[in-house]
């Protein structure tokens, strides 16, 4: 969910900022070194950045009828890590905010900490701790994006409900009532949309495997063996 | 969605004033606007940016007007949860449920109401920008704020592949739509899957190729680009600078004042 320009007052759209620019700093230093090593990976992080402003514009199809996007993010931290995810995720909010008037300037610390940082960070410590257990991979990479895209709206009514505690100042009791009605609105009806969006992580995924699986081994997400177990199971 | 903000900016008559100026009307608009207090110089903001877009810019009212719509449900939604659940202060109306006492009082109505008139500030100082300055000027801003090369590179190449894939995806959609693919529910959750699957690998071999041709061009990882001279002129300056004084002024004048 993006929080629009303005929304956010000080001093809490300063301090989202405060908690966002560390992160970037360090997924910019990340990238730095990965450019230096591997060079080739400049246009690939582009275009996988542009597949997820692409994606993230489509419409979901929803049950309630609403429309909803995907954020896309969950994916693209499973692919690339969180810090390099964070990175993107700054690059695509602020087109997302020029171009389709989603999101805004001030608010922009918010949203990457709660669509760039925080989601991402979640959905890949989640896909990295099954990993090790051995969950099948397709179930995985639902369960990853699907808390992704939840825990996104999470904190977003976290943002919401610290900057407009309930009576007016900052306290344990105001912010638990303010939370819990930011959380009915948006993080409950989010939740079949966070379902959506992890069933069509995980096909998407399945017909890659299926076309192109070289690529998630380039990435790390898969080792060869892992893709040829998953090849077998299909065939 | 097919009218992407750029196109207007580019065509905008403003496009050819200079980058920094605009950028700093929209900063300084977006600042005042979000540290007032009261919810005059926010609509006073808005009013001044949104004659300046469309007129100035010539964009036509009717878009104008139905983009500054587009956050109109979260902002309403969460003005009156705002409305409802903060403040204190004499209550104007309420209703109980299920024995709870809900009721919105003055100070709850008016920080809803500075919420909305930000926001609406906001939105119209961030659609100055983006409906005056085409993303492709706004890289060499990128660029002398010291930002590291490889992001720079990065968002360029992915500004350049939106459209890419933009029009790939609005491609297939039709394709798909004109072949019943979102009849139902079911099919259109399929039709969903196999846009996304195929944009996906699509992307990535369009990645895979624009890498060897920028390298058989002779690419070392920097991206050198045309950044055009364009001095700030008179006129601009003058009428940059009463806006200033006028919401500066209105900023101090309004500095506590409420609406109700």
């Amino acid at each position: 969910m993006h929080i629009f320009e303005g929304f956010l007052p000080s001093p809490w759209w300063q301090l989202w900022f405060v908690f966002s620019i560390p992160v970037i700093l360090y997924g910019m230093y990340k990238l730095n070194k990965l450019v230096s090593e591997k060079r080739e990976v400049v246009p690939l992080i582009a275009v996988a950045g542009a597949f997820i402003f692409v994606l993230s514009s489509l419409k979901l199809p929803s049950v309630t009828g609403s429309c909803s996007h995907p954020t896309g993010t969950g994916m693209a931290a499973v692919l690339f890590g969180p810090s390099i995810t964070a990175v993107l995720g700054v690059i695509v909010l602020i087109y997302q905010a020029l171009f389709l008037a989603h999101g805004g300037i001030s608010t922009l610390g918010a949203n990457v900490a709660s669509m760039g940082i925080i989601g991402p960070f979640v959905a890949y410590a989640f896909y990295k701790a099954a990993a090790k257990t051995n969950m099948n991979f397709y179930l995985n990479i639902f369960l990853a994006t699907a808390i992704a895209d939840w825990i996104t709206y999470v904190t977003t009514s976290v943002q919401l409900s610290l900057a407009f505690p309930t009576g007016g100042s900052l306290t344990v009791t105001g912010f638990l009532s303010s939370f819990i009605a930011f959380a009915t609105v948006f993080a409950t009806t989010q939740v079949p949309l966070a379902i959506m969006e992890g069933a069509l992580t995980a096909l998407i995924m399945k017909y890659v495997v299926q076309v192109k699986s070289d690529v998630l081994v380039n990435l790390d997400v898969l080792t060869s063996d892992a893709v040829e177990k998953l090849k077998g199971a299909m065939s | 969605m097919t009218h992407v903000l750029d196109d207007y900016a580019l065509n905008s008559p403003l496009r050819e004033k200079n980058n920094w100026l605009k950028l700093a009307i929209t900063i300084f608009g977006i600042l005042v606007g979000v540290s007032s207090n009261s919810p005059v110089p926010p609509f006073v903001i808005a009013l001044c940016m949104g004659i300046a877009t469309v007129h100035f810019s010539k964009v036509p009212v009717i878009f104008y007007l139905k983009i500054l719509a587009a956050p109109a449900g979260f902002v309403l939604v969460s003005s009156v949860i705002i409305a409802f659940l903060s403040g204190s202060g004499t209550e104007l109306f309420g209703f109980d449920i299920l024995g709870h006492r809900l009721g919105v009082d003055t100070a709850g109505l008016n920080l809803a109401i500075l919420v909305l008139a930000r926001t609406i500030s906001g939105m119209s100082c961030m659609f100055f920008l983006s409906l005056t300055t085409p993303m492709i000027e706004l890289f060499s801003v990128l660029k002398a704020a010291k930002l590291p090369d490889s992001f720079v590179e990065i968002a360029m190449m992915m500004y350049r592949y939106i459209f890419v894939f933009l029009d790939v995806a609005m491609d297939i959609k039709y394709a798909q739509t004109v072949r019943l693919g979102y009849r139902d529910f079911k099919t259109s959750f399929r039709s969903m899957v196999m846009l996304g699957a195929n944009l996906f690998i699509r992307s990535w071999e369009q990645g895979e190729k624009l890498y060897l041709s920028m390298n058989s061009r002779c690419y070392d990882g920097k991206l050198i680009m045309y950044d055009e001279k364009r001095p700030v002129k008179m006129p601009d300056i003058l009428l940059t600078g009463i806006y200033f004084v006028i919401v500066l002024s209105v900023f101090s004048l309004t500095r506590d004042m409420s609406f109700i």
